[in-house]
């Protein structure tokens, strides 16, 4: 796997434009960090392997809910403000976290854990709400009764995000950029 | 539910399936599994110029017009997205976002078909 990981990484710059070209002048720059170990420059990166599933969906959910919470306020706020607010809120999550675990460095890990983790509160609050507050929450954001319109995939999608996240948390000694 | 949905809805599934199936064998994206997703595209493609027809004939789309167009449009990126991406890191993994290009396209024109109708 980790080899898997480490030609990918030298493929990258040739095929040019990519999220976290910007990372791999780092290693390049600092030499105390790349020539040792190879494995540093992998580590940090979120989107390589099972990575790029998780990024393709959150780019999903980040789509589809920026486009229902823009039509939604757009259209409708005023019958539920709360719960529309709410898909905005939503929807900058899954922006956030997207662009984040596209990114590499410790930095970006960080946003990216943050990011899922207000996803994960934010799926169990607004679904356990949807389900006892009807009325404030009339069932129209994608974290309602835990995400059940979109076949519980916000729900799934911050518990796969930490696993992935501790995976390939960046290693201390070396993950100061 | 319309005929543009059912093809999308065979389409996509055999798309999937096509895909899932590579991922887990652990091969790397190949002709069938881009080709697949490629199709989906020319399902999309069919259910464009259908629509088109439809609307010049003169037939209402009784949701909002705007939000017809726009899941069309947005379906329609999925595929090349998807193949891009697979493309720039041609592992297992790539296959199960091709994977998500057919389930995506089918749920979307299930919500297409709701609009139009």
């Amino acid at each position: 796997m980790e080899e898997e990981h480490n030609v990918n990484d030298d493929q990258r710059p040739a095929v040019g434009k990519t999220p976290d070209g910007d990372h791999h002048g780092t290693p390049a720059g600092n030499s105390s960090e790349a020539p040792g170990n190879p494995d540093v420059p992998a580590r940090n990166t979120r989107n390589t392997g099972p990575g790029r599933l998780l990024i393709a969906v959150y780019a999903v959910f980040a789509l589809s809910a920026t486009a229902r919470a823009g039509y939604q306020i757009l259209t409708k706020f005023s019958e539920a403000p709360l719960a529309y607010l709410l898909s905005a809120f939503a929807a900058v999550v899954y922006v956030v976290a997207t662009v984040s675990l596209a990114k590499a460095g410790s930095t970006w890990f960080k946003v990216s854990v943050a990011a899922v983790l207000v996803e994960l509160v934010g799926v169990l609050v607004v679904g356990a709400l949807s389900v006892f507050d009807s009325v404030q929450f009339p069932h129209e954001t994608v974290w309602s009764l835990f995400g059940r319109g979109y076949a519980f995939i916000p729900l799934l999608l911050p518990i796969l995000g930490l696993a992935w996240l501790y995976r390939r948390r960046p290693v201390r000694a070396t993950a100061a950029p | 539910m319309d005929a543009y949905f059912f093809i999308i809805l065979a389409v996509g599934l055999v798309s999937t399936a096509i895909c899932l199936i590579a991922g887990i064998l652990r091969k790397a994206p190949n002709d069938a599994t881009i080709l697949s997703v490629a199709a989906v595209e020319v399902a999309l493609v069919v259910y464009l110029v259908g629509s088109v027809v439809r609307v010049i004939a003169g037939e209402p789309i009784a949701g909002e017009a705007w939000e017809f167009w726009g899941y069309l449009a947005t379906a329609m990126l999925l595929p090349p997205a998807a193949i891009y991406w697979a493309i720039l890191e041609r592992t297992r993994w790539s296959n199960f976002v091709l994977a998500a290009v057919g389930v995506t396209a089918l749920v979307m024109a299930a919500r297409m078909n709701q609009i139009w109708y």
